[in-house]
């Protein structure tokens, strides 16, 4: 049995507009599992069900063996970062901290301890009498993060809380939270649309896409297997090709599926003709190349079939614009995908 | 060409303040001379405030005129923090009927809003037709308008909902929430919305004298019988109520402004 379950969970808006259709969906104790997918896809409304803030129209969410499908918000014991902060500017940060502690009644002494625990596992010390305006971003949330985290919840959400903070800022964040999640060994759901963020953070992702969970895995099965179009396209930069397009590419070789997928990084590139035997073989016209930092991303054509390939940035592999290639493939690096 | 743009703001500031303080400026020396028959004024004195000082009776119809303001904009505030907070989190869709209701009394004139009063509640059994009730009563749609509108602004500057939130998943109830993070948040603009509310009562004479009569001496009340006796004198009173509210509004600025200096010190 799961630490958390969610079973068979419908939720709709005004009755017509279904957000989540039948989500099934087990989360052990301890994980930091996160709910990818792009806007609108049900994620936040998913995790907004568990915290009490959202009515789910039908299913049943467990927590730790106990149906809290029905227990107010303030009494499921659950932790939740915003995207938007939302501290109480009225407060100080230590205040901010303790509000929960004080609705619980907690012993001052005991609240003071547990308060400044929190303040220097979110590396706020000095700031305990400055009020949010006075905050950076990336501090503010650091707030909220030990707001939620004082409280000891059996869950910790986080509904996209580096979205709105600078990418420098975000990567510190992001080790910043993995710590504290680790050290406290608390189970928690990260919410994001950004693909990246969820390989660096979580144990296990879960695709979402209209509603439904389109595919789990930890971060290494997702990227390197993805079981659909919109998994290959939405967790990596895959090359998405039909059968018609790979056999013109390949014309001596069979392909039944309907779509493959191909990992840029995968694709062999050489100006001299590739002896390997193990490879599928084939040659194209570089278009046109970018730079993105330490990877060359390439734009081939071959027949008019588009492909995209990146390498490491250096200068013994540069390809100009125009130049004939030699692309080598590894079959076991052609997916076979579902639409 | 800038310096010329400068020379128009400058003009025209200089105008507006003129326009604003000679009136008052003329009351008050009017108020400090006994006579004034040619260019200047002669005879300074300050027996006219020394007058009033000494009548028991107008610090009666002071303090009446701010109690009776105070109440109905306390009433007033209260009430529609209570229906903003409904509409807030529960009837969002209710939101452009409850700003057609408030906004009724804009086109509902004083001496029309009396009379009407009067005229449904006069005869009534029991508090109804008590007149101070009536007046408290009237003054609270008087103020509607303004208090809704700038308390509805105030609100909406705040993320409410999702603040609300944030207490509730740590435990807080919703209208615990309510009272001890949003309204504090909401300070500044709560004290300046009563203020404006307030001082629009303050300053009324058609309706309290409609509605509770000559005998329910408010400041206005006691101005208007002033004015028969002597124009010196009511020119001191209009000066002592010019500063009353001048004192109240300073005040109310002071309390503001030590709340953003406390933060900013820490």
């Amino acid at each position: 049995m799961a630490y958390i379950e969610f079973k068979d969970i419908c939720k709709s808006y005004d009755g017509q507009n279904q957000i989540l259709k039948n989500i099934h969906l087990d989360i052990e104790e301890g994980e930091l599992v996160t709910l990818l997918g792009p806007s609108g896809c049900g994620k936040s409304t998913l995790l907004r069900s568990l915290a009490g803030l959202e009515q789910i129209d039908s299913g049943r969410i467990i927590l730790d063996g106990e149906d809290i499908a029905d227990v107010p918000v303030k009494k499921r014991g659950i932790g939740m970062v915003f995207q938007q902060y939302s501290l109480f500017q009225n407060m100080n940060v230590e205040d901010n901290i303790a509000f929960g502690l004080k609705i619980a009644k907690m012993d001052k002494n005991q609240m003071k301890e547990k308060v400044q625990r929190a303040i220097e596992m979110v590396d706020l010390i000095g700031k305990e009498k400055s009020y949010p305006s006075e905050l950076s971003g990336g501090q503010q949330q650091r707030v909220a993060i030990a707001r939620a985290i004082v409280m000891e919840p059996k869950v910790l959400l986080l509904d996209e809380p580096l979205s709105a903070i600078d990418a420098k800022l975000r990567r510190e964040l992001q080790e910043k939270i993995k710590r504290v999640q680790k050290e406290l060994k608390i189970t928690t759901i990260f919410v994001t649309h950004d693909q990246d963020e969820a390989m660096i953070m979580s144990d296990k992702i879960h695709l979402m896409k209209n509603g439904i969970i389109e595919q789990s895995g930890n971060p290494v099965e997702l990227y390197t297997h993805p079981v659909s179009k919109f998994a290959a396209e939405f967790i990596g930069h895959y090359n998405i090709l039909d059968n018609q397009q790979l056999k013109t590419l390949l014309p001596k070789h069979n392909f039944n599926n309907h779509y493959y997928a191909i990992r840029p990084e995968t694709i062999l590139l050489q100006t001299e003709p590739i002896q390997d035997s193990n490879m599928y073989v084939f040659e194209a016209v570089v278009n046109h190349y970018i730079s993105r930092g330490n990877v060359l991303r390439y734009t081939l054509s071959c027949h008019d079939v588009i492909i995209k390939s990146e390498a490491l940035f250096r200068s013994f592999t540069l390809f100009d614009e125009g130049q004939k290639v030699y692309v080598g493939i590894e079959p076991h690096n052609i997916l076979e995908i579902r639409d | 060409m800038k310096l010329k743009t400068h020379l128009w703001d400058g003009l025209i500031l200089f105008i507006i303040a003129a326009f604003l303080i000679v009136p008052l400026a003329l009351t008050f020396l009017y108020s400090v001379f006994t006579a004034w028959m040619d260019i200047l004024p002669t005879g300074f004195t300050l027996q006219f405030y020394t007058q009033i000082f000494t009548d028991g009776a107008f610090i009666n119809s002071l303090l009446r005129s701010l109690v009776i303001s105070f109440v109905p904009v306390c009433i007033c505030s209260f009430a529609i923090l209570l229906v903003l907070y409904v509409m807030t989190l529960y009837m969002p869709k209710l939101e452009k009927y409850v700003e057609i209701l408030c906004n009724i009394p804009y086109a509902i004139q004083g001496v029309i809003l009396a009379v009407g009063i009067i005229s449904l509640y006069s005869g009534k059994p029991g508090f109804l037709s008590n007149r101070l009730f009536l007046l408290v009563g009237a003054y609270c749609i008087i103020i509607l308008p303004y208090t809704f509108r700038g308390l509805k602004n105030t609100i909406g500057a705040l993320n409410v909902k999702c603040v609300i939130e944030a207490a509730q998943v740590l435990g807080c109830s919703q209208l615990h929430a309510f009272f001890t993070i949003i309204i504090p948040q909401m300070k500044n603009g709560i004290i300046s919305t009563m203020m404006l509310a307030f001082t629009m009562l303050f300053a009324d004479f058609v309706v309290v004298n409609m509605i509770a009569g000559s005998a329910f001496r408010t400041a206005g009340i006691y101005l208007y019988q002033t004015m028969s006796k002597s124009g010196q004198l009511s020119s001191a009173i209009i000066v002592i109520l010019f500063i009353t509210t001048f004192i109240i509004s300073t005040l109310t600025l002071m309390i503001q402004n030590k709340a953003v200096v406390k933060r900013g010190k820490n």
